[in-house]
């Protein structure tokens, strides 16, 4: 008996903490139909009617639907840019002794420590030069060289992958590029989809360098669209308005969340074992 | 013999050839902005036009500035509260999870809604909360004080986000709220990851749960929680997005959430202060304090392996 | 070793990219042809023939209004217009990016008073005296004229607007309280700081607050610059509207909302909620906390307050128009404490732009055209613009917000008393770090001297070339 009001306790706690963490965003959620003068005299958990005047208000200032298929352009490119290629290079660096291989491997995990911040005027400035300014090229581009997806999967495949399956490969005549394509990429394959998850939620989720990089209003990806709300009076002045924009802007992830969180556990904790 | 040797240089000269779009990519968006801001702090640029070189001016500056200190202090005391916080719940999650004896269920389901807060990109989560915890006018005061109002107690509203005795605690507290759950996921793949066996022979042995929890579970997850510890500390010392976006300029708090790497933005981006040579030395400063830490950490990994 | 090995890649890195940089730059280069439009000869606004339009302006702007001025434009003048507007918090790391990098895009750039001096020293405004500016002068309101000028004298940009600042005050609230609405006699009730704090001081005792934020006299604070010849320059009256914020905010006499907050704009709509007094200490012992009803019957006519005025510039009747709500009509404008002026758009064009004339005449039809200015007042239902002969001829118009009250005439009369030479580009640091001294006094959370003595550290470390004497 005492086992079981224990265990009780213990479920109960675990739900409380699982609401706080949902709390937050339920309160957004009914916030969002209510009109700012509602929220501002008290709270209630009654949604208020106010959903198509805080819609109206939010879409008159900018359009939340145009950043979310301009992050799409910039998310999904750059995603799949950074798995094929960070898995070439891991497999290339893992199985190919050629002069060089050290040190470019030194260079990865140097840049692993490296912050972000430290690159962004040199950055800027080269971009400049290169005409790159309002393009999504910087974007998606440097999502080739990911050291620390390289640094994960070069691990990854020295523990995973036997260099005996190559080397018979060889021997029936297969090319270089054709083991990779074939047999390199189904078994990192699960590997690959963790890191991919990662780097498409990171991508989606970047700030700082769209907001520098991307002056054209019709092509700011999501957090930077959600940002110049800083820029409006006319939103600002309505609370139920900012939570509206911001229950918006997180759906996307959301479900995106939904349909991979296996994927998206799995990189979380493989990163623990890995170490 | 010779034939053979030359066959596998020419497959190892393939690897150039994959490694290649990563390098060349890798030089020019990420080596060459590194050293152009290596330059650059050695200048004394301070928005645009000609510069000299200034020598180690600009560093001598960081390290004398107080309010560089005090900034590194701030980050690294909303870490350290974080830290425990997240780490706290984190492991006390994992005890329960791991229980031999309550064998609890639903932690397929636990752990991704307690991982949520994670993916939301930080403008999001500072828009969200900087609105619900402001101090006259946010839902979360007006909702204690209904609370308060019910005992008949009178609530003095706190101002969460404006006053330098709570807005570091603040924004700790959000931070750990968001990252309590991958380290929970972490912490519970490496409980996860322990071969069953010792359990069950520990238990046919007559060890007790705590036992167990002490003399297994504890000593396999120790080198996890550093590092998670330390991973964190990495991330945490380049903390900006939810101080940058949460704490106004001029508010009174500002001075005690102020990050280190809201003093490089401060001098790097932000007009009438900008002096780009100058914040191009606090990255490298900062820089070198991140590669202090990371090296400990490889020390005291490496010293695990050798055991 | 590995040094040595890792440091030479690097090297090849950078050299690799040299390479790369340079042949870019050869290439990438915009072929900007004039295509011109159909329709052959358009009409400027000014009446002249254009000569040759580009067929394009791109618009870096910080707030919404110059989207309608490029509307309008475009209509007239079948010049595509592209406005960006960006948040004022990016907007000058965005320019200072883009022309740094050599974009010859966007054409127009904009600045508010403090961002100028900056932007002038790094060159990013083109001459506009080379342009022709000079003919103009005389006909934009002088203390806009000379903010748009360069340290050299050299026209860089100008303004449509003028911002010089006023106290907006509830007109029905007066009455009550006052006995009268009369902007003069209201005006002697802001005269000084003393007089501001009595002010409040009836106003509260009467159940109302007379501010929603402790920064409504931001506007009018300071008798002179913060800086003067690199030295910082703090003046009795910085002191003093210190002291001023403090008793306010002590004295539990504003509604404590931040300014620009959604609850500041949502005071201007009528009530809001006020929490109780002795909200900084528990000094006032009055109310009974442990007695429901006593405590209801004592805290009831606090629970909800309205504000009485707000401190802003002209521009603010723009803010006024979009949050009054049921309280227009019972609104007035008189003068505050002080002269002072905030804000402000100043217009220019991009030192990089390729399409000079044409910004050029943008920059005319929306600061130098009569035509413009005499529908721009219409459209903002009441913003103030800074050309002299289009306030003359609307200087007895009413607004209806106001109770009818003659704004521009008011407006215009304000602004000659503006001394611009009070505007450094060190303004938005030392007013944070101010602000922040301030806050700190008037939280209890550091005394008076401490709280100065950090204001002068941080200042120091943020310009270590300014001379500060303590």
């Amino acid at each position: 008996m005492a086992f079981k009001i224990k265990k009780g306790i213990l479920y109960f706690l675990l739900v409380l903490l699982a609401l706080t963490c949902m709390l937050p965003f339920a309160l957004m959620m009914i916030n969002a139909t209510r009109t700012g003068a509602d929220i501002v005299s008290g709270f209630t958990f009654i949604p208020g009617k106010a959903l198509k005047e805080n819609w109206d208000t939010v879409f008159d200032y900018f359009n939340l639907f145009k950043g979310i298929w301009n992050s799409v352009l910039v998310s999904v490119p750059a995603t799949l840019l950074c798995a094929y290629f960070s898995t070439l290079t891991a497999y290339g660096l893992a199985f190919y002794e050629f002069k060089g291989n050290k040190v470019v491997f030194g260079a990865i995990l140097a840049f692993m420590m490296i912050p972000g911040q430290l690159s962004l005027i040199g950055f800027y400035q080269l971009c400049t030069k290169l005409h790159l300014v309002n393009s999504y090229i910087p974007l998606i581009i440097p999502a080739i060289a990911a050291p620390g997806t390289v640094f994960f999967l070069r691990q990854y495949i020295l523990s995973s992958l036997p260099k005996s399956l190559i080397e018979a490969a060889r021997i029936d005549g297969a090319s270089e590029i054709y083991s990779f394509h074939k047999i390199v990429t189904p078994i990192v394959a699960p590997a690959v989809a963790t890191m991919g998850i990662m780097a498409f939620i990171g991508n989606w989720n970047s700030y700082l360098l769209p907001m520098i990089l991307i002056n054209k209003t019709d092509k700011m990806t999501l957090p930077v669209m959600m940002a110049t709300l800083k820029a409006s009076n006319h939103i600002n002045s309505n609370q139920g308005a900012i939570y509206l924009s911001v229950a918006i802007s997180i759906i996307p992830i959301l479900l995106v969340f939904v349909a991979f969180s296996k994927y998206i556990i799995s990189s979380v904790s493989a990163g623990a074992i890995k170490e | 013999m010779k034939k053979k040797k030359s066959k596998v240089t020419a497959y190892n000269n393939w690897g150039y050839a994959f490694v290649a779009p990563f390098v060349i990519v890798f030089c020019i968006f990420s080596i060459y902005p590194v050293l152009r801001t290596l330059y650059l702090s050695f200048t004394n640029l301070k928005v645009v036009g000609n510069a000299d070189i200034i020598g180690f001016k600009n560093y001598a500056r960081v390290l004398t500035d107080k309010f560089f200190w005090t900034a590194l202090w701030n980050t690294v005391r909303i870490w350290i509260v974080n830290i425990v916080l997240q780490l706290g719940l984190a492991f006390l999650l994992m005890m329960v999870f791991s229980d031999v004896k309550y064998k609890m269920r639903g932690l397929a389901v636990f752990r991704i809604i307690y991982y949520l807060p994670n993916i939301i990109a930080a403008t999001s989560i500072a828009f969200l909360f900087s609105t619900l915890l402001d101090w006259r006018y946010g839902t979360f005061n007006i909702i204690i004080k209904s609370i308060y109002d019910l005992f008949g107690a009178k609530y003095n509203p706190v101002n969460w986000i404006g006053s330098s005795a709570t807005a570091g605690y603040t924004v700790a507290v959000i931070q750990s709220w968001m990252w309590f759950g991958n380290s929970f996921l972490m912490l519970m793949a490496g409980v996860q990851s322990i071969n069953r066996d010792y359990f069950e022979a520990a238990a046919i042995d007559g060890a007790g749960r705590w036992t167990i929890f002490g003399k297994i579970t504890l000593p396999l997850i120790k080198p996890i929680m550093m590092y998670v510890a330390i991973t964190s500390l990495i991330g945490g010392l380049q903390m900006f997005d939810l101080p940058f976006l949460m704490i106004e300029t001029a508010s009174s708090a500002y001075g005690s959430v102020q990050t280190v790497m809201m003093y490089l933005y401060k001098f790097g981006f932000t007009t009438g202060t900008t002096q780009v040579g100058y914040a191009s030395a606090v990255a490298y400063v900062l820089f070198l304090i991140i590669l202090t830490v990371s090296v400990v950490e490889l020390r005291l990994f490496r010293g695990k392996g050798d055991k | 070793m590995k040094i040595k090995k890792l440091l030479s890649v690097l090297l090849a890195g950078a050299m690799t990219l040299g390479l790369v940089a340079c042949g870019g730059s050869d290439t990438g280069s915009k072929a900007s042809t004039g295509s011109t439009s159909g329709e052959s000869t358009e009409v400027t606004a000014d009446g002249a023939t254009a000569t040759e339009l580009d067929d394009k302006l791109v618009i870096w702007t910080l707030a919404q209004d110059l989207e309608q001025f490029a509307e309008r434009y475009k209509e007239q003048t079948g010049v595509e217009t592209e406005v960006v507007v960006i948040e004022p918090a990016n907007y000058p790391t965005k320019v200072q990016t883009a022309l740094v990098g050599g974009e010859t895009e966007p054409d127009i750039i904009v600045g508010e008073p403090q961002m100028l001096g900056d932007m002038y020293d790094a060159g990013f405004f083109a001459n506009l005296d080379e342009m022709g500016a000079k003919d103009y002068e005389g006909q934009i309101v002088d203390y806009v004229w000379e903010v748009g000028k360069d340290a050299d004298g050299i026209q860089r940009a100008i303004s449509y607007q003028i911002t010089p600042a006023g106290i907006y005050y509830r007109r029905d609230i007066a009455k009550t309280v006052f006995g009268t609405d009369d902007p003069d006699e209201i005006g002697k009730l802001f005269k000084d700081y003393p007089t501001i704090l009595e002010t409040a001081k009836t106003l509260k005792a009467a159940g109302y607050r007379i501010f929603s934020s402790d920064s409504e006299i931001n506007y009018f604070s300071g008798d002179s610059a913060w800086v003067i010849d690199g030295k910082l320059n703090v003046d009795e009256a910085r002191e003093k509207y210190m002291d001023l914020v403090v008793d306010l905010y002590q004295g539990d006499l504003t509604a404590y909302a931040n300014q620009w907050s959604t609850p500041w704009y949502q005071a201007m709509a009528g009530s809001v909620p006020i929490l109780t007094a002795e909200i900084q200490n528990y000094e006032d012992d009055s109310v009974n906390v442990w007695d429901a009803e006593s405590f209801e019957e004592a805290t009831k006519d606090l629970e909800r307050t309205e504000v009485f005025a707000f401190g802003l510039p002209a521009w603010g009747v723009l803010t006024m128009r979009d949050n009054v709500k049921e309280t227009s009509g019972l609104w007035g404008v008189c003068a505050g404490p002080a002269y002072g002026f905030g804000g402000g758009t100043f217009i220019g064009i991009s030192s990089n732009s390729e399409r000079k004339e044409t910004a050029w005449d943008f920059v005319k039809f929306c600061t130098l055209n009569e035509e413009t200015a005499d529908w721009w007042i219409e459209v903002s239902e009441g913003d103030t613009v800074s050309l002299v002969s289009a306030l003359e001829k609307h200087a007895n118009d009413e607004n209806a917000v106001y109770g009818g009250e003659k704004l521009y005439a008011f407006w215009l009369e304000q602004a000659k008393g503006i001394d611009y030479s009070k505007v450094t580009q060190y303004d938005k640091a030392i007013d944070d770090a101010w602000g922040q001294a301030i806050g700190a006094i008037k939280t209890g959370e550091k005394d008076k001297a401490t709280a100065i003595n950090d204001f002068y550290d941080l200042i120091q470390s943020t310009y270590p070339d300014m001379v500060i004497e303590r």
